[in-house]
Parts: C-alpha cells; sequence; structure tokens
C-alpha cells in the first residue's frame, strides 16, 4: 500500500511539529523562563545529532560483525546491514536508542553547562555573539572532521524503525516523535508551574532580590541551562532519527536557532502554551509553503528558498514591533494555596 | 611570503574598517549590530555588478557601494531600530532584530547572487575580481588594491579624528553620545546625528566589501562567517572605542591569516577550515584577561602618565616655594 500524498503530508507535519516543539520547550525554559538568550541553540540540537551519528554504529559493532566495514567510509552498505540485523532483532533497538539518548542527554548538558559559563558572566551583547560563536563552531567541526559525521556529505544512520512494516513504518515515526513531544511538554508544564519555574522566572526578572531571599542565582542559571541543553539534545536525536541522516551543514543558524526564537516569541515567552501555538503555526506555514513552493519553482529567476529567509526575518521583525509579547502573552501565575487564604 | 603579508594586510584593514562601523554604530545608538556583515556583501555584489555586469571599473564600485549599503544602514536605522528604541524594547529584542534583519538580507543577497548568474550569466558564487585589479610594476608587482585599501584606512582614521574633534558636527556627535538628553536640551538635532552615523557605518562596511571582493572571494555566505571576526576585532579594541576598534580589527585580521600559515607549517593543512576559531579565541582571551579591551590598556597608560607629569608639576612647585 503506498501512502498518500495527504497521509504523508500529515505524518511530516507531526514529525516536524514534535521535533521543533521539544527544541522550543528547551529554548523556552533558558530564554523565556531563565531569561539566558541562547543564541547557540543550535549547538545542543547539533550535539545530539552528532550522538546519533556516531553512538548507534558503535553500539551495534558490539552485536554484529560488520566485517571491516567503516562508519563513515562504507556508510550505506553498513546501513543496510545493521537496518537488516534491526528487523530480525527489533529488542535491539530499545536498547541502542536508550543509550544513543542517555549519551545525547549528557552531552547536552555539558555543552549547557559551557554555555552557562559566559551567561552567568556576560551582558547581553556580549553573551550574544559569545553563543553565537558556540553554535558556528560545532558546524565548522561537524562540516570538517569526516570521522564524526561525515564530513560535508553527511552519514546515514541506522533506522530505528526498520522492523516496523514498509507501510506503517512512516507513521508510526511520526507518532513515536509526538509521543516524545508530549512527554516533554508535560514535564516542563509541570517544572514551569512548580516553585521551581517561579525562581526562575525572579532570577530573570531581578536576580538581586532574589540574593536577598538567600537564593543564589548562579546556581540557577547553571541548572536551567544544562536542562535546557539536554532538552535540545533530545530534539537533535529526534530530528536525526527521523530523516535517518546526520548532515552537519543542515545544523545552521537559520534553521535551529533563529526559527525557534521566531516560533517562541510570536507564540507568547514564558508561556508553554504559546510555544505550542507557535510552533504549530510556524511549522504548517512552512509545510505548506514548501509544499505549493514546487508549483512556483521555474517561474522565479531564483531559488525559492531564499523567500523562507525573507518571510521569517521579515515577520519577525514585524512582531517585534507590532507584538511584542506574542500571540498568548505571559500571564502573572497565582499561587493556589495563597489564594485559598 | 609575499602573499601572506598581501592577504594578511588587506584582510586586517578590511576587518579594521568593519570594525571601525560596528563600533560606531554601537558606540552612538547602543546597538551591536549583528546585521552589519550583509552591508558588506552588498559591497561586494555591487562590485561584482558594476564590473562583470555594466563593465565598468571596479574602482567605481566604491562609492556606489557606500552609497547602497549606507542607505541600507540608514533604512534599518530608521525603520527597525528607531521605531523598537522608542517602544523601550529591551537589548535582547533589538538583538533578535538585528538578527532578523542579518537573516532577510541573506535573502535578498542571495536572491541578488542568483538573478545576476542567471540573467547575465555571471559567476555570482565564491567569485574574484582580483583579475580585474592593477598591477603596478607588472607581474608580482605592488596590487593597487593593496594600496587603496591601506590609504582607506588611513584616511578614516584621520578623518574621524578630523570630523569628531575639528569640526562642530563632530562636536555635537560626541556630545550626543555622551548625553543625549542633554545634547537635545542644547539644540543638538540628535536624530541627524544618529542617522549620518548608521550611514557612516553601512557605507563604510559596503566598501570594505568591494576590497574583500577584489582580492579575496565574494559570497553570500561570507556575512554568517566573518560576523564572529568582527566582532571579535571590536571586544578585543574595546567595543566602544573608534580607535580601539582600527587596533582590535588589525590585531585579529593579521592573527587570522598569519596564524592560519604558521599553525598549516606546524600542524597541516587540515587546520585551514577551524581559522574561524581564531577569533573566538581572541574574543574570550579579552572577555578574561581585558573586559575593556586595548582602549583601556591605553587610557590606563595615558592616565598614569598624566598623574606622574602632575606629581613633578607639583613638586616643581613645592621646590620653588620653598626656596
Amino acid at each position: 500500500m503506498a501512502l498518500s500524498a495527504e497521509l504523508i503530508f500529515l505524518g511530516d507535519l507531526i514529525a516536524i511539529f514534535s521535533i521543533y516543539l521539544v527544541v522550543n520547550l528547551s529554548l523556552n525554559l533558558e530564554f523565556g523562563f531563565g531569561g539566558v538568550p541562547n543564541f547557540g541553540k543550535v549547538l545542543a540540537v547539533a550535539a545530539g545529532a552528532f550522538v546519533v551519528g556516531t553512538i548507534p554504529f558503535g553500539v551495534y559493532g558490539l552485536m554484529l560483525d560488520y566485517g571491516g566495514l567503516e562508519p563513515v567510509d562504507d556508510n550505506i552498505m553498513l546501513v543496510h546491514q545493521i537496518n537488516a540485523y534491526i528487523a530480525e532483532n527489533p529488542e535491539t533497538v530499545f536498547v541502542v536508542f536508550a543509550i544513543t539518548l542517555i549519551v545525547a542527554v549528557g552531552v547536552g548538558g555539558l555543552l549547557g553547562l559551557v554555555s552557562a559559563y559566559p551567561a552567568i558572566r556576560l551582558r547581553g551583547d556580549y553573551l550574544a555573539i559569545t553563543l553565537l560563536a558556540f553554535g558556528e563552531i560545532i558546524r565548522i567541526v561537524g562540516i570538517n572532521y569526516t570521522p564524526l559525521v561525515g564530513g560535508t556529505l553527511g552519514i546515514s544512520v541506522p533506522d530505528m524503525l526498520s522492523f516496523v512494516p514498509n507501510e506503517y513504518r512512516f507513521l508510526t515515526a511520526s507518532f513515536v516523535l509526538l509521543a516524545f513531544a508530549g512527554v516533554a511538554y508535560l514535564l516542563v508544564a509541570r517544572f514551569t508551574k512548580s516553585p521551581v519555574g517561579r525562581l526562575l522566572r525572579a532570577t530573570r526578572d531581578d536576580d538581586l532580590a532574589l540574593q536577598t531571599l538567600g537564593r543564589d542565582p548562579v546556581k540557577v542559571k547553571f541548572k536551567v541551562m544544562m536542562l535546557a541543553g539536554m532538552l535540545g539534545a533530545v530534539g537533535g536525536v529526534m530530528y536525526a532519527s527521523y530523516v535517518e541522516g546526520v548532515v552537519a551543514f543542515g545544523y545552521d543558524r537559520l534553521n535551529w536557532t533563529f526559527l525557534p526564537f521566531v516560533m517562541i516569541i510570536v507564540g507568547g515567552m514564558a508561556n508553554n502554551k504559546g510555544v505550542l501555538v507557535g510552533t504549530f503555526l510556524f511549522v504548517v506555514i512552512r509545510k505548506l509553503v514548501i509544499y505549493y513552493n514546487d508549483s512556483l519553482d521555474g517561474l522565479l529567476p531564483f531559488d525559492i528558498i531564499w523567500l523562507d529567509y525573507l518571510a521569517l526575518g521579515g515577520l519577525m521583525i514585524l512582531v517585534l514591533i507590532f507584538r511584542p509579547h506574542g500571540i498568548i502573552p505571559e500571564r502573572p501565575q497565582k499561587a493556589k494555596d495563597l489564594e485559598k487564604g | 611570503m609575499t602573499i601572506i603579508l598581501f592577504d594578511g594586510l588587506i584582510y586586517a584593514s578590511v576587518l579594521a574598517v568593519l570594525c571601525v562601523g560596528l563600533s560606531l554604530t554601537y558606540k552612538i545608538t547602543s546597538v551591536p549590530n549583528f546585521a552589519h556583515t550583509s552591508f558588506a556583501i552588498l559591497g561586494m555584489y555591487m562590485a561584482l555588478i558594476m564590473s562583470k555586469v555594466i563593465g565598468l571599473s571596479v574602482y567605481v564600485a566604491l562609492p556606489v557601494a557606500f552609497a547602497a549599503s549606507g542607505a541600507l544602514a540608514l533604512f534599518m536605522y530608521y525603520g527597525i531600530i528607531r521605531i523598537l528604541q522608542k517602544k523601550k524594547s529591551s537589548l535582547i529584542s533589538l538583538i533578535i532584530a538585528t538578527l532578523a534583519f542579518d537573516m532577510f538580507m541573506i535573502g535578498v543577497l542571495n536572491i541578488i547572487a542568483d538573478g545576476v548568474r542567471n540573467t547575465y550569466r555571471v559567476n555570482s558564487r565564491d567569485f574574484t575580481l582580483r583579475s580585474l585589479d592593477t598591477v603596478i610594476g607588472g607581474d608580482g608587482g605592488l596590487p593597487l588594491v593593496f594600496i587603496v585599501t591601506i590609504v582607506l584606512l588611513a584616511g578614516l582614521a584621520l578623518g574621524l579624528y578630523f570630523l569628531l574633534y575639528r569640526t562642530s558636527f563632530g562636536m555635537s556627535m560626541r556630545g550626543a553620545i555622551e548625553n543625549e538628553s542633554l545634547a537635545q536640551t542644547l539644540g543638538i538635532n540628535t536624530r541627524t546625528i544618529f542617522c549620518f552615523a548608521w550611514f557612516l557605518s553601512g557605507g563604510l562596511a559596503g566598501m570594505a566589501g568591494v576590497l574583500m571582493a577584489m582580492w579575496f572571494q565574494g559570497d553570500p555566505s561570507l556575512a554568517a562567517i566573518m560576523l564572529p571576526s568582527i566582532f571579535a576585532g571590536s571586544i578585543v579594541g574595546g567595543f566602544s572605542s573608534i580607535y580601539g576598534a582600527i587596533l582590535g580589527g588589525l590585531l585579529v585580521g593579521l592573527s587570522e591569516v598569519v596564524g592560519t600559515s604558521v599553525l598549516i607549517d606546524l600542524l597541516g593543512y587540515w587546520v585551514i577550515p577551524y581559522r574561524p576559531v581564531i577569533p573566538f579565541i581572541a574574543m574570550i582571551a579579552t572577555l578574561l584577561v581585558l573586559p575593556g579591551g586595548l582602549i583601556q590598556l591605553i587610557t590606563k597608560y595615558q592616565k598614569r602618565r598624566k598623574t606622574m607629569m602632575r606629581k613633578s608639576k607639583e613638586e616643581e612647585e613645592g621646590d620653588s616655594v620653598g626656596t
């Protein structure tokens, strides 16, 4: 059974929405709630994706004999071999994916820690360029250090769902990703509604007042940056697993730093429902634009991909000018126990 | 060796010109402009269009790029930054707005590049105009672009000094930087001054872009690649100092080119793509060791000398009273 075009459209929409939701939740955690504008969001996402490009090969290497094939040099053949193995032994996937996820979360947390160092020391402008440079550097490493993820050509990764029959595989992937995003959303929503969430906002709004109350804003910032790094890496794992490959060129500033910023600012910062709305809106718009762009191809004397840059950049500026608080603005959070008296 | 010398000096001077523009707008309107390199890329394409499409001398592109990029910067300030500042947007919102403008310009510049290629069949990516330049003294001689770049930087340093310290407009400009509202009460039109600063900043960047395309390569992707270098140069210089920016830009530019060639000798050719890490290290080192930049060092030295001179003067006076 071949999937209809509508179904493919819908499945892809759900998958991309889920991936961006996780990345945006992590950015909202550090920027919206924590007040640290992480202009190097791509760092954690790319790190998560790079882990997918390395760890599964290593772990499956322990389980089956590659026969001298190298993950980067004999990429396609090796991936084919591993996929065949996964189809026969589906239970291995859970172990390998769990290990990949744990490593990615660890690396993401570590990078969050690294980004937190400048974040607690530098003012807005200096911090912005430092974090921006972090994001550029991981891309340079990914593109040029071939053993990591195949350099400029990129690398294919084993399909973790190759045990699922072909006709269901695509939609299964979408719903697995949606489940991931749902869990992430519930966890973040719980976290931000808890007293820790209030602590986070207090750090953002007035760290001096916080200090007088005996809390250490530096510690809070470290923790939130680490948490956001972990969640960002999970987003990277989701994306690389979904597209079954890692191409370092794909982890650029537009897609994984700027777009999340646009999404959360349009939706409404420091507000998880806003993130939900903003992410959904942009994923749908972008998807529709790409869908209908094919009919425009050839009519214009330039590559249509650049219209994407025009639209996103222009829209961001308009939103900053006309609706800086987004569609759903942040509301003061009520403490229920206090209201009861 | 001479190639490295030309590479280093031209790159460093171009970077210094860009750093001056960045520091100028930062000092005057306190906006770190993350779209500053896009002005330079516009200059590059002005050079390409002037020379390869219209068929004029590349040097005609210098004033054209100055006007075009200056106008773009003016539009950015007047159409975006000023409105946001009036609305009392936070610094982070302003930074995001400049990043957004950068994204917008990436789209525009790539559309220009594609358009030039498809309409005029001219290579518009990774292009170089080096072959169009005149070389003084035949093959292996002195390229004209080298002289023009050095003259531009020197002229900029002298011109800015003359403008800021020898004209009444410069005086009101310095006044507006120090205290905007006080300058306004004294009848200084700060809006004109701010607009002038942005126009100058953009125009200089446009000229830097022309020179860049004449010796190195021109490509829209350079906007993102050069941005950290320019910020590094300005920060090494002290970020809100014009002369610090010249020093910092030269230092970062030279260390990028010379440092990379030294590392190639030591480690091999694989280091070439990691060149953008050098300005990053320079920036981090400055922030850790000397957050005020090179200019802080210089002003400290000057202050110390002044106090020493004053002390020795007082001692002399004391002696004369005693006798």
